[in-house]
This record gives structure tokens, sequence and C-alpha cells, in this order.
């Protein structure tokens, strides 16, 4: 992306993973994308009683390009799917998804042709938040839980490493054949 | 299963039988003696029921199927039938039969009707259970559906209700919720009438009335599973398939058994994957709404953890089996088999006849011989030649219905309950509406032919010759042509019996059928996978039936007569055939199991074809796994030679038919047999229409007088039980435990020789080895005892190295164990 | 023309308004800091119980799974034996998943299980980063042994039969003596 990534292992290279994830995680910006029911709750958290504001995120930016975070708030449906994707290849990078409600994060109980099954079918997915709806506190959970995962989010090499590392663990998982129910 | 089956071809009444009543308004005309209930479906009205079953003997138990009938007295008048002074009194319209000018109201149109089967509905729900939630009917239940359609809405019964502990067993099998219960006797009818296995009776009176079975001795039938299935509500119920699933999660797939002859209808269902349940299905041509408890409770040997999953190759350096690819596994099998040179094949009695046409194919377009068959069993060549001269192709024979119409029907070398268990229903059936005698060459009267009424000429085995020789004189049988025989596989131990039979049936004109156990047989036969005969029944010998046939194949047909099981065998323990091609069989089934595991052991090339590893994958070179019978579409054909297809139960199986395999070994060896599926085997097996040129002629082989059993040696008569050992029974310690203990059955006089009493251990032995069984007494000749062929843990043939006709010693084991503990 | 009143006092009542507010109490909740318990019937994360000897209350009869309208369930039921019994009776839960992905949290489950093996608890804090993290299995699911409780399979500590256990007649353990009364 950047000069960060160009970094070579070490110290210098924590510090600004530190740093940069400090910025990052302080500055969060979510582009709304409130699609049904959750979306009420989405709103409710960046209204006073919630008040999202205290992690400088009251700001729901319409424009994608400003976001760092894309809320998805609601069932995808097929139709809305193209336009989610644009949405989200509008913002700048690094940015962020955080499906919000079962429908966004799998389908949900919509099970059927019109509902995309989990909106990771679309655009890869930070943090996944059940509920139906999740109440306001559920979704500050979420971004408090993105918060830390980007807060920790390794650069360049580390990158790299950490790359590697899930991948060599990905392959050697039980396959999902042999998985029982669900997980299958 | 409680509507009644249309019955197409059953004795159709002549139009003056017709009686004319009028049901709801609506006039009909049905056969002189049809129960109300049963016309009433014909124009369709449903009278709800739970007592009711077409094919048991009305009873009118439950009650429930209360209307309200008038009939016109003799001055013509309709006349409501009344009881207590001004009150009508319904009628149990599965007890009524119909009479001229009745005027029948159902549920439908009369309030009195439909009252009274609320307060009879209403009566019965007073002590069942509300535990559908957790039942193994809730969803398929008569009385829950017909609690919905004619019940109350709301019960009135605020008293305790009673309840009894829950389960008890009945047999090992069959599990009874007594408060369940509404005492509809079906289950006690059918073991009764149908089955003649009356272990099951209500017992107690009153409230405390119960479905029981007498003390210290189970409902032991190999029918038992029927009455799980007719059970009108969920009070029996089975070990296996207890909490298993519930009905609405269950795929059902109609197919057919795939454990004996009898080609029965079944409904399989699955769940997950894998099949839970099988249940009968109703076909009136062939089993009716019956099954027997192998049908029904032995299919879990496809999901044994010993199941072949992957092909594997034989590892030139370790000598280890590894798996393989399956185009490696094609190349090293067509490798193999090409070195070797001269290969037979054995098929064994579980194909389908597709998969058996690809093997008769597969030997003689990909191979180049005619050593192939399919009888993994003791056989002989008199046999080959009788099947060749009177079964093979021979299309439609002898049915199950021609069998109720027979004047008689002679069992040769068959036991039916044992050996055909859908046979013996319908033998049942045909006896007990006493139109047909049945006579038995057996060496005892079994508890099968007891049930049957059967005349039992006795032979000693090795003796049936002569007396199959006098049934031809008879008497009292007087066969002639609207009689049948019946000939057992087992005959074909006995030399000159075959010949015998066909000079009867020439001699008398009876009909002749050939029963074998194993339901691959007469579909192998069809196909061709026997030494002399092609596909269709097509002599070998005929050079018009190899031009026949090579126009088929492309190709050109190997004239040297084939070996039998028995040859192939030995010609590879000495070196004359390098290699095998080895399908399903189990090798404790052949008439010399330890030669025959000597001969796969030193053979140069196995190729073995199988579901589970067994005997032959141990020693084989390359194990091919194939689908059992759920995980593919095909087709049996039944004794009768009727062709019973049935489609893939389990959709998402990709295991592989037998034909998949054999068509890349072909291709591998460069001679492809033209067909990849089973769709495509069928079609060109169907190519081949029946032959009408010459046959073999009927064998004729001169009987040779049984050897006595030398002084202290008893001969031994054998057969297998229904429920005894073999790999497709696998899997159900419950399904085993149901059926009767197996058993040596002697004379009475041999039984106070040995001062043994009924139930005492005797020790069977030979030469080569011994078994120890319970003893049991018998109608048989002194020198003469009985023995399953394979139950219980003993294989006669594996552990005595015994067959029919061998001597063996008797001995009765001391009862040490207990002695032992009061020693102590 | 808006009036002088329109002109000059209106905007500075407005901040009447905001001056008044400083002055509330203020609504916003704390949360993370400060959680707020939830109302007692919230319908949060599933539990399976056991019974006090520890025993699973789960007979494995699948009827939540049948009950759930989003197909969040998965339940295989196997045989309790003499030699490993997890649950009084005849059958026991031997897979159990919910998938959280699914889960719309609405009850139904609870209100079919027969033998209220399965309750909600008032835990909401769910989110995940991988889907299958959010299937949760039976040993996320079950309830933590309490003092007393002993990790089945183990016999039937508090009543011949499951009977006894389902019709509340089980012995009691006596804190004091440890031993069990009637």
């Amino acid at each position: 992306m950047g000069i960060e990534e160009k970094l070579p292992s070490g110290v210098l290279l924590t510090t600004v993973e530190g740093v940069a994830g400090y910025f990052r995680k302080a500055s969060f910006w979510p582009a709304t994308f409130g699609l049904a029911c959750c979306a009420i709750e989405m709103m409710t958290s960046g209204g006073p009683r919630y008040d999202l504001a205290r992690y400088g995120m009251e700001v729901f930016r319409a424009s994608p390009r400003q976001a760092d975070l894309m809320i998805v708030a609601g069932r995808v449906s097929q139709k809305m799917a193209p336009v989610l994707r644009q949405i989200y290849d509008q913002m700048a990078e690094p940015k962020w998804v955080l499906a919000m409600g079962v429908c966004a994060s799998s389908g949900g109980m919509f099970n059927n042709y019109a509902i995309v099954q989990g909106v990771d079918h679309v655009v890869p997915v930070d943090m996944y938040l059940p509920g139906c709806p999740p109440r306001p506190e559920m979704l500050i959970d979420a971004i408090l839980k993105l918060h830390d995962q980007v807060q920790h989010t390794k650069l360049g090499v580390n990158r790299q490493r950490e790359v590697l590392e899930q991948e060599t663990q990905q392959l050697n998982a039980l396959p999902t054949s042999e998985m029982k129910g669900l997980l299958r | 299963m409680t509507v009644t089956p249309s019955k197409a071809g059953s004795n159709a009444p002549a139009p003056q039988d017709l009686v004319t009543l009028t049901i709801d308004g609506i006039e009909t005309s049905v056969p002189k003696g049809t129960l109300v209930i049963r016309a009433a479906e014909q124009i369709g009205v449903q009278i709800p029921r739970f007592c009711d079953h077409p094919l048991l003997a009305p009873v009118g138990a439950c009650r429930q199927c209360l209307v309200e009938v008038a009939m016109p007295g003799p001055d013509g008048e309709l006349r409501t039938m009344m009881g207590p002074p001004g009150r009508v009194k319904p009628q149990a319209s599965c007890t009524l039969p119909v009479a001229e000018g009745m005027q029948v109201k159902t549920q439908l149109t009369s309030p009195i009707a439909d009252k009274a089967q609320q307060g009879v509905m209403e009566q019965l729900l007073i002590n069942h259970p509300l535990d559908c939630p957790v039942c193994d009917k809730g969803g398929e239940c008569p009385l829950q559906n017909q609690a919905m359609t004619n019940g109350r809405g709301e019960s009135r019964f605020q008293e305790v209700k009673r309840t009894f502990p829950k389960p008890i067993n009945i047999s090992a099998q069959v599990l009874l919720d007594r408060e369940r219960c509404v005492l509809c006797a079906r289950c006690t009818r059918f073991s009764e009438q149908v089955a003649g296995d009356p272990f099951i009776a209500l017992v107690e009176r009153g409230a405390l009335q119960q479905v029981g079975i007498y003390e210290k001795e189970p409902y032991r039938s190999n029918f038992s599973g029927n009455v799980i299935q007719i059970c009108p509500v969920g009070a029996l119920t089975s070990a296996d398939y207890r909490f298993r699933a519930r009905p609405f999660d269950l795929v059902s797939t109609p197919s057919v058994a795939e454990h004996d002859s009898g080609g029965a209808a079944i409904r399989v269902d699955h769940r997950r994957g894998k099949v839970v349940r099988r249940l009968a299905w109703n076909d009136p041509e062939v089993n009716e709404e019956w099954i027997t408890d192998k049908d029904r409770f032995a299919f879990h040997y496809a999901n044994r953890p010993d199941r072949l999953t992957h092909p594997q190759v034989r590892d030139g350096e370790t000598g280890e089996l590894r798996p393989a690819s399956w185009p490696e596994a094609f190349a090293v099998a067509a490798r193999g088999l090409r070195a070797a040179g001269r290969v037979g094949v054995l098929t064994g009695g579980r194909l389908t006849r597709e998969d058996a046409y690809g093997y008769a194919k597969f030997a003689r377009v990909a191979l180049g011989t005619n050593d192939i068959d399919f009888r993994s069993r003791p056989a002989s060549a008199e046999e080959e030649q009788f099947l060749a001269s009177r079964v093979a192709g021979r299309g439609l024979g002898v049915t199950y219905t021609d069998l109720e119409r027979a004047n008689a029907v002679v069992l040769l070398g068959l036991e039916p309950e044992e050996e055909a268990g859908t046979l013996f229903l319908r033998l049942r059936k045909a006896y007990r509406a006493g139109g047909t005698r049945i006579f038995a060459v057996a060496p005892f009267t079994s508890n099968g032919l007891r049930k049957l009424g059967a005349t039992v000429v006795k032979a000693a085995p090795g003796e049936e010759v002569p007396a199959i020789e006098q049934l031809a004189h008879d008497g009292e049988l007087a066969l002639d042509g609207g009689g049948v025989i019946l000939v057992g596989e087992r005959l074909a131990t006995v030399p000159g019996a075959l010949s015998a039979v066909a000079v009867l049936a020439s001699q008398t004109g009876a009909r002749l059928a050939w029963v074998p156990r194993r339901a691959g047989d007469r579909g192998a036969l069809d196909a061709g996978c026997l030494g002399s005969v092609l596909p269709g029944g097509r002599p070998l010998a005929d050079a018009g039936a190899r031009v026949d046939v090579g126009a088929v194949w492309g190709s050109t047909v190997p004239t040297v007569p084939g070996r039998d099981t028995d040859g192939i065998l030995a010609a590879a323990a000495a070196g004359e055939l390098g290699g095998l091609v080895v399908a399903g069989v189990d090798l404790d089934d052949l008439a010399d199991p330890t030669a025959a595991r000597a001969a796969v052991a030193s053979a140069g090339f196995v190729v073995s074809l199988e579901l589970r590893a067994s005997a032959v994958t141990e020693h084989a070179d390359v194990v091919f796994p194939v689908a059992p019978v759920a995980e593919k579409p095909g087709s049996f054909v039944s004794w009768e030679g009727r062709v019973r297809p049935f489609e893939k139960v389990l959709e998402g199986s990709n295991a592989v038919p037998d034909v998949r395999v054999l068509a890349g070994i072909a291709d591998e060896l460069g001679t492809p047999l033209g067909f990849q599926t089973i769709e495509a085997a069928a079609a060109e097996l169907d190519e081949f229409a029946s032959w009408d040129g010459e046959r073999a002629a009927d064998p004729t082989v001169a009987a040779s007088p049984a050897a006595p059993a030398p002084a202290g040696s008893h001969r031994l008569a054998t057969w297998k039980t229904m429920i005894g050992d073999g790999p497709m029974q696998d899997g159900d310690p419950a399904y085993h435990a149901s059926g009767p203990t197996p058993t040596v059955l002697v004379s009475a006089a041999t039984l106070e020789s040995l001062g043994a009493a009924v139930g005492d251990q005797v020790e069977l032995s030979t030469d080569t080895g011994t078994a120890v069984l319970a003893v049991g007494v018998a109608d048989l000749a002194d020198d003469v005892v009985w023995a399953p062929t394979s139950s219980g843990g003993v294989n006669l043939g594996r552990d005595l190295g015994a067959g029919a006709g061998s001597a063996v010693r008797l001995s009765l084991v001391p009862a040490a164990a207990p002695a032992v503990q009061e020693a102590m | 023309m808006p009036t002088l009143k329109e002109q000059f006092w209106d905007p500075v009542a407005g901040f009447g308004v905001t001056f008044r507010t400083m002055f509330r109490k203020v609504v916003t909740e704390q949360y993370p800091k400060e959680k707020k318990p939830t109302a007692p019937r919230f319908h949060g994360r599933h539990q399976l119980n056991r019974w006090p000897d520890g025993l699973e209350k789960c007979i494995g009869c699948e009827l939540c799974a049948w009950a759930c309208p989003a197909d969040a369930i998965y339940v295989e039921g196997a045989s309790n034996t003499e030699d490993a019994r997890f649950s009084p009776g005849e059958r026991y839960g031997r897979v159990y998943q919910i998938n959280y992905l699914r889960c719309i949290l609405c009850g139904l489950c609870i209100e079919a299980c027969p033998t209220r093996a399965l309750t909600m608890t008032n835990e909401y804090e769910l989110a995940d980063a991988t889907r299958e993290d959010l299937i949760y299995e039976k040993q996320d699911l079950l309830a933590p042994l309490l003092p007393g409780m002993e990790q089945p399979p183990h016999p039937m500590r508090l009543g011949n039969d499951d009977g006894d256990y389902y019709r509340g007649t089980f012995r009691r353990q006596d804190d004091e003596t440890g031993e069990a009364t009637q």
C-alpha cells in the first residue's frame, strides 16, 4: 500500500505497526449501509444513548471514499449485491467490513433465492455479528473487537509471515467433508 | 398402509355377484362379500379405522369405523339398525359385509355416526399417553391423523392416565409400549394368521388388557418386523429404529430387497446419507405388504467400519495393500490380468442383473474365457445343465399368484420359511385359503413346513431321488398340470435329483420353478454368468447362439465350455488359471471353504470387487470398492423370473457399481465393454431377445445311493436359516438375537441315547473340527441330524468341513460351568 | 419580514435548550465500561443445562432443530449405555451445534425442548471474526459444572431411573452430611 509495507522486519516495523494500528482504529469512520431492521439499531448506536462518538465514530459517511468501515446492516438481496460491492470498491484502503445481524452474516432465516447467503460472498468480512437484530451493545462490542483486530494488524514482512502461517493451518485443517453437521 | 390396494388380476368377480348399496347417498355396486368399509373406500369415502387391515381377517376390535346402517325389510321399507328402543345402533363397517339395498351413512352425512366415532376416539385416547413428540410413530401415526380428522378438539378426561413401565421387549428387536396400545389386535392377528408364529396375544382383561408374550418365550419370528409396521399407533417399535429419526426427517425411496430371491418391494428411508430403516412396500403381485425381518433389518452392512472406500493395490515391496488412485488401480489390474493369461471369474450371488451382465461380457470379451460361475455354494454340473435347459432365459414362469391357484405345490430341497420368506408367506396364504395342498421332500417336518400344513415325504440327505421319483405315482398328491414344483438350490448337491425333477415335471405336466436363495442368482443366470450359458439363456454349445451374442458384442465368443466355481478354484490352485476376478464371494459359503481360501491365496493374480474387507480382499492384488445396493440403480430377477428394477436410494453417494469398474479394467485391457453405466448395460442386455432356438437337454444323471453313515456317526442335513451369519447381515445385534436360537435337531431316540435334554449343548464333530450348539428334537430319522449351515457363529463348512450328507459325530457337552461355581 | 423576536431572541433561545440540557442527567450508556443488565428474559446465547448431578438434560430428540425457523440447530442423538451414560433415560445428544450466524434468537427451540435442556442466557457479546467460530458446539453450549456436579459419563446418581429425574422425586444431596436423602 505504502511505505509501511516496505519496511524491514524488526523494531521499526513493530513500532510502525502499533502506531498505524492506533491511528487507524482511532479514526474509524463507518460508511452507512443500512438495508433493513438492523439499520435501526445501527442508527441508535450512533445516537445519544449509545453514542458511538465516544469512539470517534458518530459520523456515518454517506460517501464511501471518506469511510473505513462498512457496516452491512440487514439482509442483502441479490439485486443489492453489486451495489454493495461497488460501494466497497469505492472505499479507500485500508477498509473493513462488519456484517451486522444474521442476515448479512449468513442469510439468517432467509434461506431463499432472493437473499445473498452471507455478505462474505460479495466482500471480505472482518467481523460477524449475530443477532436479529443485534442490540446496540452488541454492535459496539463488535466494533470494539474490530478495533482490537485493527490495532494488531500486521504489516509488511510480518503480514506475509502471518498469511503463510494461516495458509499452512488451513491446509492442515480437517476437511469440511469430515466435519459434522453444520460445519460441513 | 391401511387403504386397500386395488388388486389387479385377483379373481375379478362375475357381474351377477355384484351387490348394489348406497353409501352417503352415492349408489355403488361392489362384489358380494365386500365389507362396507372397503365399498366406501371405492367411492372415495374414508372411514377411520385402526384394527381393519385388508390382508387380515376382520375382527372389529377398535370400533372406530362405526357408521349408521339402514336395511330394507321384508316389506321393502328401509329400517335403520337400532339398539336400545328409540336409539340408533351404529355398526362397525369393517366387519359388516354389504347387502342389497343397504343404506350406509358415514361420518360425512350422519351426525350419529360422527358422534359415535368421536366417542370411540375419545375413549381410545383416555389412556393413550401424550408422548407424540418423542414417539417414533409421530408424524405417520393413524391415531394421530384420525384424532385430528375424526376426534374431538379437546379432551374431557381429567383423571390420571394409566401407565405401564416402558418399553418392554417382546423380542430382542420388537419393543412394546403398552400404554400406547389401542388393542386393535393387528399384531396378534398378523403373527397368528399370516406368519403362523402365534407367540403374542392379548392378555388380561379390561383396562389392563395388553399385548403379551408367553413367559420366557420371546416373540421369535422371521417376520416379526411386520407387526411394527402395521401397528396403527406407536406401541410397537423396533430397537433398531427407535429414536433414530422422525418420519418427516426421512427421504423415502421405493426399492427391492437384496437378501433373497423373492424380489420383495421395500421402501428405504434414509437420512443424512444413511439408511435408517426399511419398510415393506405394497406390491400385491409379489410380497403384498409383508417382508421378512432380513429384508427389513439387515441393511447395516453398508455402513460397517470395514467398508472399502478407495481402490487398493498390493505393493510390490512391502506386500501390503496400499491406497491407489482409480486410474492406477485400473492399470495395475489390467496389466496383471494380461500377464496372468487365463483368468476365471467368480461373481457370487449379490449382483444385480446389470452388474452380472457386466461380468458375463467382461469374461468373454475382455478375458476371452467362459470360466465364469455365479454359484458361490455347493453346486454340480448336473445343476448347470438343469439351469440351462429349464431355467435360464425363460422369463416370467410360475408366479406368486399361480401358487395361490395351484392345486398342489411340491417343495424339493427348499425350506421356504428360511430360504425364501416371501414365498413362504404366499404359500401359507394359499394353504389357509384351502385350495392348495403342499407337499415337501425333506428330512423332517420343520416348523415352516408345519405352518404350511405340508405333507412331508421324509428323505434323508442323499436319498431324495427315490422319494422324488415316487411323487409321480403318489395318489394323494396326484400331481398334474395344475401343480407346481418348486426346486431349491440345495438339490444340486444330490446327484440325480435334478434329473429326477425334470422327469417328474415332464411326466406329470406340473409347472417347474427354481427358487435360489440369493437375490442375484436368477439374474446372473439370465445374464450369462455361467460357463455354458450365454445371455438370455442361449446355450454356449449352439453355434447360432454364439453368433447371436457375438453380433451384439461385436466380437467372437470363446467356444471352450467354462469351468464351474469349484473347477475354477481348483484350476487356480493348480496354476492352470493364472488369475481370478472375484466379486462379493464369501468363501465360507463354498463347498470347501478351506480349499477355497488356499486357492485364492495361491492364485497368481486376484482382482477383488468388494464392498467390505473379506477373505478375498486379504489375498487380492487389486481391490476395488463397489457400491452396495442402496447406492446404485439396477434390478434383481425374482425366482419367478420377474425383473424387479430399483432406483438409487442414496443420491449423494459416489460409490461405483461393478459395471463401471469392469469397464475401466476392460478399457485398460484394450477391449472396451461398450458401456460404463448401469443404464447402458441394461439397454444392451435388453437387446437380447429371448432365445427361441434349441436348448440344452435335461440332465440325465443316475442317482447314486447315499452311503450310510459309518457306525457312531450321523448323516448331516443342513440349510441356512434366514437369520444367520453372513456379511450382509452384520451390524445389528438386535436382529441376530431376534431369530430362532441356532439348534442341532436330532430324533427323540438319538436325544435319549445321548442322554441329553432339549436345550443342552451338544458338540458336532468331524475329523476336521468341532462345533457346539444347543440341541432340539424333531421327527428326523435316527441316523440323521440337522444343523443350520451358518448361524450363531458356527459355519459347518468352515468349522467342520461338512455339508449336506456328510457324516458327523454327536456328543453331549457336560454342563461344566455351573458345577465349577458350586464347587467354589 | 421576520419580527425582531424571530431575528434576535429565537436563536439565543435555542442555546437555552443546550444550556438547560447541560444540567440534566446524561443518558449515554457507558458500555462497555458499565454494562447495564439486560431484561431478565432477554434472549441471549443458549445454554444446555444439566441435572444437579451433572448429567445432561438433553435427550437428543431434535425437536429444537425442528422448531428452528432458521435451520440453525443440528443434533445427533445416540444411545446411553450402561458404561457410558450422559443423560438419564435412553438417549442423549451426542452432537449439538448451534449456528449463531443463522440463529435469530427467537426462542422457539426453548419452547420446543421437552426436558428444559435448552434455555437462553443473557449473554450477548457474540461477535467473532470467522464463520466457524460462530458455530457453537456442545462443549461451548453446556452449562458449567457447578459444585456437586460430576462430568458425565457417570451413572444416575439421583434416582433409579429417568422417571425419578423427570418427576423431580430424586434424592437431594444433603449439604452437611453429603449423604443422599429422599
